[in-house]
């Protein structure tokens, strides 16, 4: 009995979140689960509270009631302890946000040498090694500034992945790059879902839902309207507002 | 025509230790201005809405009064209440505290300019906000903050002449109207002046340039 429970703990999970900025309820009533190695993709409306969730689960927001847990921990933002659990999560944001004042294999050994304590020779090989699995090893002495925004992005996800995170979350991820190169991002992100990775993914990129996930989780105005396999989803979405969301995605 | 020349030979003595006593006072007041514009900065910035305030009240305070009149309540005024401060204190204070209300406000802007997706960046990182500061935001603000402060500086420098002109200070400016009423030669007396003061904003120009190389994006 025990050893079931233990195994199906879920890596994520949130319990009756709500969460609003001023009168504007951002996040109503949201239970989600999300079970280690499980990739799941949010989709939804511009404004519907995607990114709110994902900042939720990582301490960047604070909700107003209801618990996000992580790893069967709490996540609070004003604990002391939120470092160490955000260093056990990746996060990779639209915007890249790439130290600037850094090269790019700075950006990379960063955390590890001052958040864990890594050694700077053993952190400076383990990030040589990211850039060669994010396929951009020869920039490794470059400035953010120089590299295109699909290079960014892959040199953003060496940067979390650098921390050996438990989790990683995408705020859409390649929503800023010029589309011949989110093939290349979305590429580093499917192998990452392969190779067993815990996944928490806002993105339009429906291809890559329907490729990659297990489970695609539809929120409009705050609540999760309804969740299920992304082929699914895509075929006979149930609700009108998720049809409605798929049709516009489809023909566009 | 090389009369002030001649007069910089002739008054060499005076006119160097009135330089002298201009660049003490600039770099007492740079001091000054560095130490409390940057706690200012600090309150600026800091995540209370009342230290924020108080911050915004030294700004406005001191940005809005002259610096003559800062200098004469400096010294009449705190003499007058019974402080018994000198020249040189009174001097040094108030362009030190006049200077840094500037000094802040160059110091909150540049840490502005760090966008928030810096911030939440190495947060999501397992920084806090201390390492955050120190190793994202403000290697990243002072890049920005070179080149005005720089400015600041320049000005700073110039309106040290106004502490001359208030007080019982033998700067620069003043060894240069004690020439010029000994020996008539005004004009010559005031070339001299301006060119220790040109020497002194030149020196502060260089040091800018070098800065900002120095803290050019590394390649
Ligand atoms: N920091 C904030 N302050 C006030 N309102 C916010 C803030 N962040 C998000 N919102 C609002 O919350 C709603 C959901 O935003 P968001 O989670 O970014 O949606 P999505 O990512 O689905 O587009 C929007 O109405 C947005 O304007
Ligand atoms: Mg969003």
């Amino acid at each position: 009995m025990a050893d079931s429970a233990d195994a199906a703990a879920p890596l994520v999970e949130l319990r009756n979140v709500r969460k609003s900025f001023g009168d504007n309820v951002v996040l109503d009533e949201i239970e989600l689960l999300v079970a280690p190695g499980e990739a799941i993709v949010i989709a939804g409306p511009s404004g519907s509270g995607k990114s709110t969730m994902l900042r939720c689960i990582n301490g960047l927001e604070e909700v107003d009631s209801g618990s996000v847990l992580f790893d069967g921990e709490r996540v609070d933002p004003r604990s002391r302890t939120i470092g160490r659990m955000r260093a056990d999560i990746g996060m990779v944001f639209q915007q890249f946000n790439l130290f600037g004042h850094m090269t790019v294999l700075e950006n990379v050994m960063l955390a590890p040498v001052k958040v864990k304590g890594v050694e700077r020779d053993a952190a400076k090989v383990r990030a040589r090694e990211l850039l060669e699995t994010v396929g951009i090893p020869e920039k490794a002495d470059a400035a953010p500034a120089d590299l295109s925004g699909g290079q960014q992005q892959r040199v953003a996800i060496a940067r979390a992945l650098a921390m050996d995170p438990k989790l990683m979350l995408f705020d859409e991820p390649t929503s800023a790059l010029d589309p011949e190169m989110i093939r290349e991002v979305l590429d580093v992100m499917r192998d990452l879902a392969r190779g067993g990775m815990t996944m928490v993914v806002v993105t339009h990129e429906m291809g890559f839902a329907r490729e990659v996930c297990d489970r695609l989780v539809f929120i409009d105005e705050g609540r999760i309207v309804e969740q299920g396999p992304p082929a699914e989803f895509f075929a006979a979405a149930k609700s009108p507002r998720a049809r409605e969301f798929v049709d516009k995605i489809i023909h566009h | 025509m090389s009369s002030w020349l001649e007069l910089l030979t002739d008054n060499f003595d005076a006119l160097a230790s009135g330089f002298w006593v201009t660049l003490r006072l600039v770099v007492g007041a740079f001091l000054v201005a560095a130490v409390v514009g940057t706690l200012v900065a600090a309150l600026r910035i800091a995540p209370s809405k009342w230290l924020q305030r108080l911050g915004g009240v030294y700004v406005e305070t001191f940005r809005n009064i002259p610096l003559l009149v800062l200098l004469i309540i400096a010294y009449s005024g705190l003499r007058r209440a019974g402080v018994p401060i000198g020249t040189w204190t009174a001097g040094i204070a108030a362009l030190g505290l006049y200077t840094a209300a500037y000094v802040a406000e160059v110091l909150r802007s540049g840490v502005f300019a760090v966008s928030r997706g810096q911030v939440e960046a190495a947060l999501s990182l397992g920084f806090d906000q201390r390492q955050t500061l120190r190793r994202i935001v403000l290697p990243q603000a002072v890049r920005t903050v070179i080149s005005p402060l720089g400015s600041i500086t320049i000005a700073m420098i110039k309106n040290s002449a106004i502490v001359g002109a208030a007080l019982a200070v033998n700067d620069l400016l003043k060894e240069a109207r004690i020439i010029a009423s000994r020996t008539f030669e005004t004009e010559a007396a005031f070339v001299c002046a301006a060119i220790g003061y040109l020497l002194l904003t030149i020196a502060a120009t260089i040091a800018v340039r070098l800065l900002e190389q120095r803290y050019a994006i590394r390649r």
